[in-house]
């Protein structure tokens, strides 16, 4: 059995949360400071902070600095493991659907379902 | 000759509790309705191969019990069961629905049909008790290793009987 991988390297893990999540759609309209953040959610300094540094573990986000200001922006690319498996989820439903999809036409086309 | 359906699942997530997908099927409701609901068309599709299915009752009235296994080509043995809370044949079952890998989640499923035009529309929404339990559908909990967290995930989509 794998080890498994600690909250801070986890993509899923990090985006189990709704404050990060939060943060995660005010960052899609650009890059943001600590302070801009704080504006736009009901959260504490603090708390966004701690926030950012998850996301900024697992590759979400990225940082610059200017002047005195620290500038948080959006690292999309990093949410391809998510796509990857809603992907994987999306196929496993649409295959069991497909199934029930042609069973249907089976017993309409043969009018009975004797095949085996 | 009918469209190719194939893949056209809608899936959707639309609060923090439930999942909803939505697909349609060439053919009228009430046959819909009885290959959704009846043991001996189940039986033909619910498993995912090479996945068995050994076990599907289902007792359709209100306060009726359903309960499905399948066994996964390790041996590997997982089920559902659950009781109908609504059953309106042929467009509508409303049921509790559990798992056994995830005994804390509680669930409602809805199966909804509507037929117009020769297109029947299913409608299968699933409700969470709490977020922590749709949370089982859209994230790693950290319970199990990761791969395996998948498998249960997608498990959970697959039961027949919710379908």
């Amino acid at each position: 059995m794998m080890a498994r991988a600690a909250t801070t390297s986890d993509v899923f893990n990090a985006v189990a949360d709704a404050h990060r999540r939060q943060i995660l759609d005010l960052l899609i309209a650009g890059e943001k400071t600590v302070g801009a953040i704080v504006e736009d959610v009901s959260m504490s300094q603090p708390q966004v902070s701690k926030h950012l540094r998850v996301l900024s573990e697992v590759g979400l986000v990225t940082c610059r600095a200017e002047g005195r200001h620290r500038l948080y922006r959006l690292a999309p690319e990093q949410l391809r493991p998510l796509h990857a498996w809603v992907t994987t989820y999306e196929q496993a439903i649409n295959d069991r659907l497909d199934r029930i999809d042609d069973y249907l036409q089976q017993l309409q086309g043969q009018g009975d379902d004797s095949d085996t | 000759m009918t469209p190719d359906r194939h893949g056209s699942a809608v899936i959707t997530f639309p609060n923090d509790l439930e999942v909803v997908i939505t697909r349609q099927f060439d053919a009228p409701m009430a046959l819909v309705f009885d290959v959704l609901t009846q043991p001996e068309h189940v039986r033909r599709w619910g498993a995912t191969p090479p996945d068995e299915m050994t076990e599907c009752t289902i007792d359709l009235r209100v306060g009726g019990t359903y309960r499905s296994s399948f066994v996964t080509g390790d041996g590997t043995v997982f089920s559902f069961h659950g009781t109908y809370l609504e059953v309106e044949p042929p467009t509508r079952t409303v049921q509790t629905w559990h798992f056994n890998c995830w005994p804390d989640v509680e669930a409602v499923e809805t199966m909804q049909l509507h037929e117009a035009d020769t297109v029947t529309t299913f409608t299968w929404s699933m409700a969470f008790a709490d977020q922590a339990g749709r949370d089982h559908m859209t994230r790693f909990d950290g319970q199990q290793d990761s791969l395996d967290t998948i498998e249960d995930m997608l498990r959970s989509l697959l039961d027949p009987t919710s379908a």
